[in-house]
């Protein structure tokens, strides 16, 4: 599952990432991170047998999880191709197809939302 | 050899074979040109690319009592009144006058609405005349209630056209669309292989006169467009950066919507996506040829949209094969690139076009005249008053601090100086960071001691050899008073700040 975790001050000096992943024996993917002294926040792809476990082990230690619910949908009455938005998208959610056609791939996006504001018809919008 | 009367005759009686550019290409690998020649009469060419040269002539009729219009507004844009009186020129680019609306509906979605038969409101506004004497009306207008509507495009479907990166550290927001920074994508423009004059590097089978595909309907070519250059570098006979253009004319209330979209180009300004193909007469052996052109053979320059200069660095040549990849090597690293034009779209365009020529419905025409296939250059604009440089700012002595002084003596030093901002400098003299007299109140109001508590590390920076044009945008864009300059080895040259630069206005006054 994608998730945002967020890190509070108090425990960016804990190891609590490095314990989950020996703990729980998890993949873990940082698509996204921001960290400072003053706490932060990461994006991450979590997979494994025992990820609900992990992601109980880490609301424990302070980490605030929210799973990541949205994605974006394009509507094909505004959007014509034009593909500016795909070399924006950190995740690579959107392609060109072989017949040009513009897709969105739902397992990949993450709901940023960095394509909705660079559609130059705005077709683009968040979806839960 | 073929005339265009031989190629019409052959359309008239539908047997005419037409194949679009990228078939073209195909066809002559695998038959060769020669053959290519004697069995294709007509190769369409199509593009759908954001055209910002562009916009519409619409005549209002007469109201009763007559109004003598000097300016015009549909649905909150301003159009062009400066003729006549009922006449004006909705531009593509021109932003809403309402600030809260501003870019994002702007001339070329009124262009849109008014093709799609929306009812568009007309705000006019008159000095009243003894024939006019009418001095505001309000109404509303449609395509078909209104006398005129003439698409009139001074500069379309440019012979190739600059791909665009960004080395700098902030994301630009450009006509090229949205730069991520330190080299983070590619964008690119024009159709490749499909490109209407890529399939005419030399333009000799277009002129003024040429019935082309505009928008869904057919148009003419009116003329070569403004900016229209005859000199680039060329490989196989194309230009390898931006070269000629094209003068469009067509009927605004003959076009089809799926042709033609307003848009807006995110921070940057609304524009129009024109559609637009030319039909190439294969008129012999040598246009065949070119019009087989491949998308691997069109070369083109990566430019640095991050130096807002009008020569903007090269940082690679390439080809369409490679951008289409949809990613490019740039420094070693692997860069995803984006079309900001339509590919599937320009291919519609072709199709659309072939169409229209097999079942008869669209002939070719003779030029009327060529249009310049040598000789023409872009001249710049100079400016009377050249833009003042960073280091042409009066210089004063370099006040600096380092990350580990005291926040009081930092404080002192503000006071002694009367200045507000101070360049960090780390042991070996470089930039470490900022600090201004709100960040010592903060550290007061906290009890934080440190300077390095305090200090901004990120830093936003000016050049020597920058404008202070850009400088003022820059501060501007990031909401800041003052910057350091600095050197190419980030040794710290001075500051410079808002008040430097309108003490610098208030003087050339």
């Amino acid at each position: 599952m994608k998730a945002w975790l967020k890190f509070l001050p108090s425990i960016i000096n804990k190891s609590i990432i490095s314990d989950t992943m020996k703990l729980y024996d998890i993949d873990f993917n940082i698509l996204k991170a921001n960290i400072t002294p003053r706490g932060g926040k990461m994006l991450v792809d979590i997979s494994g047998p025992q990820e609900s476990e992990s992601i109980s082990f880490m609301e424990e230690k302070g980490i605030e999880v929210t799973p990541v619910l949205k994605v974006v949908k394009k509507d094909s009455e505004k959007c014509f191709e034009c593909g500016a938005c795909v070399s924006l998208c950190p995740v690579n959610a959107i392609g060109i197809m072989d017949n040009w056609d513009i897709d969105i791939d739902d397992q990949k996006c993450i709901g940023c939302g960095f394509c909705i504001s660079s559609c130059p018809t705005r077709a683009i919008s968040l979806m839960e | 050899m073929k005339t265009i009367e031989e190629i019409n005759q052959k359309i008239k009686e539908g047997e005419a074979v037409v194949v679009t550019a990228a078939e073209m290409t195909q066809i002559v690998q695998q038959k060769g040109s020669k053959t290519a020649a004697q069995e294709i009469d007509v190769v369409t060419t199509g593009t759908f690319g954001a055209m910002c040269s562009s916009g519409a002539f619409l005549n209002f009729g007469h109201s009763d009592p007559p109004v003598k219009m000097t300016k015009t507004y549909l649905n909150g844009v301003e159009a062009y009144s400066g003729l006549a009186a009922v006449d004006s020129y909705l531009g593509a680019t021109q932003i809403n006058q309402n600030p809260d609306i501003g870019l994002d509906y702007g001339g070329a979605h009124v262009i849109e609405d008014l093709i799609r038969g929306k009812e568009v409101e007309l705000i006019a506004e008159a000095y009243g005349t003894d024939c006019y004497p009418l001095k505001k009306i309000k109404t509303y207008i449609t395509l078909d209630n209104i006398n005129q509507a003439t698409m009139i495009n001074p500069r379309n479907c440019y012979q190739n056209y600059a791909v665009a990166v960004n080395s700098t550290e902030e994301t630009l927001y450009t006509y090229m669309g949205t730069l991520l920074p330190n080299y983070g994508n590619v964008t690119y423009s024009s159709a490749g292989e499909l490109s209407p004059l890529i399939n005419d590097p030399y333009l000799e089978t277009l002129g003024v006169g040429s019935r082309i595909f505009l928008c869904g309907t057919e148009g003419y070519i009116i003329g070569e467009g403004t900016q229209h250059f005859t000199e680039a570098d060329r490989h196989k006979g194309v230009p390898v950066t931006p070269s000629g253009t094209l003068m469009l004319k067509g009927d605004l209330k003959k076009m089809n919507p799926d042709y033609v979209r307003g848009g807006t180009m995110p921070r940057y300004g609304p524009t129009l996506y024109v559609g637009a193909g030319v039909p190439i007469p294969i008129l012999n052996e040598e246009i065949a040829l070119r019009t087989a052109i491949s998308d691997e053979d069109i070369k083109c320059r990566i430019f640095d949209y991050g130096v807002p200069r009008r020569s903007r660095p090269v940082v690679k040549e390439t080809n369409y094969k490679e951008l289409k990849s949809g990613k490019i090597e740039i420094n070693g690293m692997e860069v995803p690139t984006s079309p900001l034009s339509s590919y599937k779209r320009a291919a519609l365009v072709a199709e659309e076009l072939k169409k229209w020529i097999e079942k008869g419905d669209f002939f070719l025409s003779s030029p009327v005249k060529m249009l310049p296939n040598q000789g023409q250059i872009v001249k710049p604009l100079n400016i009377s008053k050249p833009s003042k440089m960073v280091k042409d700012i009066e210089s004063k002595p370099v006040i600096i601090t380092h990350p580990t002084d005291p926040v009081k003596e930092v404080a002192l030093k503000l006071v002694e100086n009367n200045i507000n901002h101070l360049p960090v400098v780390d042991s070996n003299g470089r930039l470490a960071g900022i600090v201004t007299s709100w960040d010592i109140a903060d550290a007061v109001a906290r009890g934080k001691t440190k300077l390095e508590e305090v200090m901004t590390r990120k830093v936003i920076i000016a050049r020597e050899d920058e404008s202070v044009d850009i400088i003022a945008r820059r501060i501007d864009k990031h909401n800041i008073s003052g910057l350091p300059i600095v050197d190419k080895d980030s040794k710290v040259k001075g500051m410079i700040t808002a008040e430097d630069i309108s003490r610098l206005i208030g003087k050339n006054k």
